[in-house]
C-alpha cells in the first residue's frame, strides 16, 4: 500500500488487549486518515452517551497517507470527545511524533480502557509494548520526554502529558518533540484518566511512494514554491506567527481585557518584531518543514520554545499585561505543565472580569504579571484558587452567577480575533464544530491578511459559503495530514496532486472537497447527537450587545443572524443546524 | 505619518517617518517616503505589474486602501497609514 502503513492498532488498557483494527480502501478513500479517519473510527467506537473519562472513551492517536512524506508531514492528530466541551474534538500538533508514528509502522493508535497504575506505551516494528510510567508519574513533559528517550533510545520521539494532564485538567495539552502540543480540547485529560503518561514512537519503517519520481520533482517544485511566498519564505520564518499582533492590533480587533476593547496600547511590546528583538534565539522547525514558525526564545533566567500569536495575546493584552518575559515565562510553565494556553489565559480574563464586578471574591487584577506563573501552576495541581480556575472559562463564570462573561463557544475559549472585527470569522466561531476555535475556517485569511483574496470584513454578504468551504479544506488538510501554514503558498490543487502522487489514487479536487464537507458533517452529526443545535451556534452576548467607542472596528456588532440560515442552506442543514437526510444519503453517511 | 511594521521595519531600521504634503495618492505618498528615508522597500509592498501584492495590507487610518481606491487613494494632512508587508500566522 502508497502513503498508508495499513495498520491501526487498538489497545485495551484494562487488559492489555492488542488488535489490528480492519480499514477497507474504502474508508480509507473516504477519510483519508488523521482527523477525518479518527472521526470516523471514533463515532464508530463511542457514542454521545460516552462520558469523556468513561473507560470506554476511545482516544485516537492518528497520522495520515502524507504524515513522514513531503513537507510538514511531521504531524499527528489526536481524536476524541472533548471533555471540556462535550463536543467531537481533534487536536493537532507539529513536531516529528507523526512521522515517527509511521516509521514505527502504524497509521494509527486507538487507546481505550483504563491501565491499573501508570504507563507508557512504547511502538516500535508495528507492534505496541505497554511499560511501566510509575518512574515519570508526576513529572514535568520535558524530563517525561528525557527519561522515557534514556530508557529506550534518544531517537524516540515523545508524546506526553504533565501534572495537568494526571490531574485531568479539563484542558489539559498532549506535548510531543520537546514543546510542541497538542492543546486545543483538552484531550491530554484523557490520557490522565486513563493512567496513560506518554507514548513513544521510534523506527525507520519507510513510506511506500506510489511514484518516487514524480515525487522528488513535486518535492523540489513544492520547496520553490514555498521559498518564493513572502508569508511562508520570510515572515514567518523570520518573525513567526506573532507578526499578527501589530497587524490585527491595528485593526482594532486585538482583544484587550476579556475582550471588552480592541486596541491594546502596549501592543508594540508584546509584538513579533519585539520577540525577534529581545526574546529570540533561533527559528525553530517542524519534521521536513523549509517554513519554521517555531520560536526558541530565552528571557532573562529561563529558556523555552514561544511565545506564538494565541499565547502572546492570552497571557498578554487579554489580561491587560505588557510583559513580555513573563508572559513567555507563563507559556513555558504551560508547556512543562501541559496546559492549552489559550484556554489558560482566556480563564484568567474571566476571573479577572469576575473579580473585578465583585462576582467572585478573589481578587486578581488586570495587568498583574508578577502572579502569572503561581496562576498557572496552581491550576495544574488544583491548587487554592487554581481549582477554581481549573474549571475553564464557562464553568467558572456560570459558578459565580455570570456566565456572559466566559468568551467561549460551546466550552472552548475563543483566541485572539475579535469577531466584531471580522463577520466572517464570528460565523467561524459560532459553527466551529469544536467550539470556539480559529483553525476550523481561518477568515482572519481573507478578511484581514488579504490570503487567497481580499473581502470586506464588515460585510456578510457570501461569507456563508466561504466559511464552509474553508471548514472543508481544512477537514482535508488535517486529514492528509499536513501543516495548515501550507496554506499561504499553496490551495487545494496542490494537496490533490500531493495525495496521488504518494498514493497513486486517482484523486480528484472535487473529491477531496466532498471528503472535506464528509468529515464536517459526520463531526456535525455526533454534535447534534451529543444535543448541540443551533442554539449552540452562537457567540458571547458581548459580541452582539456591546460596541467598542475607539479604533477601527468601533460601533460594530457581530450580525450571525444574516449569514447563519445561508450557512445551513450551504451545508444541507435544517434550520436548527441538523443534516438533512439527503445531505447524508449524497455524502454516504 | 507613515508606521512600518514587520519586515520593513527591519528593512529601514525606523518605525515612523513623518512625510511632508498633502493631497497625495498612496502610490505618490510611497514615492515620497521611499526618497525621503533614502530606502527603497516598495518591492515588499508592490508587484510592478498588478500593484498591490496578494498580501499587502495599507491602511490609513484604520481603513484598508483595497476598500477605497487603492493605490489611488487620497491621503491627507494628520491621516496615518499602517504598512505591513504580507504575513500571516493563526
Ligand atoms: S510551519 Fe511551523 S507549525 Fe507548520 S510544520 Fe512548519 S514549523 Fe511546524
Amino acid at each position: 500500500m502508497n502513503g498508508w502503513m495499513g495498520k491501526i492498532v487498538r489497545i485495551d488498557l484494562g487488559n492489555l488487549k492488542r488488535e489490528t483494527v480492519a480499514v477497507s480502501d474504502e474508508m480509507r478513500r473516504r477519510y483519508l486518515g488523521g482527523r477525518g479517519l479518527g472521526v470516523k473510527l471514533y463515532s464508530d467506537l463511542c457514542s454521545s452517551a460516552t462520558d469523556p473519562f468513561d473507560d470506554d472513551n476511545a482516544l485516537i492517536f492518528m497520522t495520515g497517507p502524507l504524515t513522514g512524506t513531503l513537507m510538514t508531514s511531521g504531524r499527528y492528530q489526536v481524536v476524541s470527545r472533548s471533555p471540556l466541551t462535550g463536543t467531537i474534538c481533534d487536536s493537532s500538533s507539529g513536531g516529528q511524533f507523526g512521522a515517527a508514528l509511521k516509521g514505527a509502522g502504524i497509521d494509527g493508535l486507538i487507546i481505550q480502557g483504563r491501565a491499573a497504575g501508570p504507563v507508557y506505551l512504547s511502538v516500535h516494528d508495528g507492534e505496541v509494548d505497554v511499560r511501566n510510567a510509575s518512574a515519570f508519574w508526576g513529572l514535568d513533559t520535558q524530563k517525561t520526554q528525557k527519561g522515557i528517550q534514556a530508557e529506550l533510545s534518544s531517537k524516540a520521539s515523545v508524546a506526553c502529558i504533565g501534572p495537568a494532564g494526571e490531574n485531568r485538567i479539563l484542558f489539559a495539552a498532549i506535548m510531543n518533540d520537546k514543546d510542541r502540543a497538542a492543546g486545543r480540547g483538552g484531550l491530554g485529560a484523557i490520557m490522565g484518566g486513563k493512567n496513560l503518561k506518554a507514548i513513544a514512537a521510534s523506527g525507520s519503517r519507510p513510506v511506500a511512494i506510489s511514484d518516487p519520481e514524480e515525487y522528488k520533482a513535486l518535492a523540489d517544485r513544492l520547496e520553490r514554491i514555498v521559498d518564493k511566498n513572502p508569508v511562508t519564505g520570510k515572515s514567518l520564518q523570520v518573525l513567526g506567527t506573532s507578526v499578527l499582533v501589530n497587524i490585527i492590533n491595528a485593526h482594532g480587533m486585538f482583544p484587550v481585557e476579556n475582550f471588552r476593547r480592541g486596541v491594546f496600547n502596549d501592543a508594540e511590546g508584546t509584538s513579533g518584531e519585539k520577540i525577534a528583538e529581545t526574546l529570540l534565539q533561533r527559528q525553530s522547525a517542524c519534521y521536513k518543514c523549509p517554513i519554521g514558525c517555531g520560536r526558541t526564545t530565552r528571557t532573562r533566567d529561563k529558556q523555552g520554545e514561544g511565545p506564538e500569536y494565541e499565547t502572546v495575546w492570552a497571557f498578554g493584552a487579554h489580561l491587560g499585561i505588557s510583559d513580555l518575559p513573563a508572559i513567555t515565562e507563563a507559556n513555558y510553565a504551560c508547556n512543562e505543565l501541559g496546559l492549552d494556553t489559550i484556554t489558560m489565559g482566556s480563564t484568567l480574563g474571566c476571573a479577572m472580569e469576575l473579580s473585578e464586578t465583585g462576582a467572585w471574591k478573589e481578587t486578581l487584577r488586570w495587568g498583574e504579571s508578577g502572579k502569572l506563573l503561581e496562576w498557572v501552576t496552581d491550576t495544574a495541581y488544583r491548587r487554592g484558587i487554581g481549582a477554581e480556575l481549573a474549571l475553564g472559562s464557562k464553568r467558572l463564570a456560570a459558578k459565580y452567577g455570570r456566565p456572559e462573561l466566559a468568551m467561549q463557544v460551546k466550552g472552548l475559549e475563543i483566541p485572539a480575533y475579535d469577531p466584531r472585527g471580522a463577520q466572517g470569522m464570528a460565523l467561524s466561531y459560532a459553527t466551529s464544530n469544536r467550539g470556539g476555535c480559529h483553525m476550523r475556517a481561518y477568515m482572519i485569511g481573507p478578511e484581514i491578511l488579504g490570503h487567497p483574496v481580499f473581502l470586506d470584513r464588515f460585510s456578510t454578504a457570501g461569507k456563508a459559503e466561504l466559511v464552509a468551504l474553508f471548514q472543508d479544506v481544512s477537514a482535508v488538510v488535517d486529514s492528509a495530514v499536513l501543516c495548515r501554514f501550507l496554506q499561504f503558498a499553496v490551495g487545494i490543487s496542490t494537496f490533490t496532486e500531493m495525495l496521488r502522487t504518494v498514493t497513486g489514487l486517482d484523486f480528484s479536487d472535487e473529491e477531496l472537497m466532498t471528503i472535506g464537507r464528509r468529515i464536517y458533517t459526520l463531526e456535525r452529526l455526533f454534535n447534534n447527537r451529543a444535543g448541540f443545535n443551533r442554539g449552540d451556534d452562537t457567540l458571547p452576548p458581548r459580541f452582539f450587545n456591546e460596541e467598542f467607542q475607539t479604533g477601527p472596528s468601533r460601533h460594530r456588532r457581530v450580525r450571525l443572524e444574516e449569514m447563519l440560515d445561508d450557512y445551513y442552506a450551504v451545508r444541507g442543514w435544517d434550520r436548527n443546524g441538523a443534516p438533512r437526510p439527503e445531505t447524508l444519503a449524497e455524502l454516504g453517511l | 505619518m507613515v508606521k512600518f511594521y514587520g519586515l520593513l521595519r527591519r528593512r529601514l531600521r525606523a518605525a515612523t517617518v513623518e512625510v511632508a504634503g498633502e493631497d497625495l495618492t498612496v502610490l505618490a505618498l510611497l514615492r515620497r517616503t521611499e526618497e525621503q528615508s533614502g530606502q527603497s522597500f516598495m518591492d515588499e509592498l508592490l508587484d510592478r505589474e498588478t500593484g498591490l501584492l496578494a498580501g499587502t495590507i495599507i491602511l490609513i487610518n484604520g481603513e484598508n486602501i483595497r476598500l477605497r481606491q487603492a493605490l489611488q487613494t487620497m491621503v491627507k494632512a494628520g491621516d496615518r497609514l499602517d504598512l505591513f508587508s504580507p504575513a500571516g500566522g493563526g
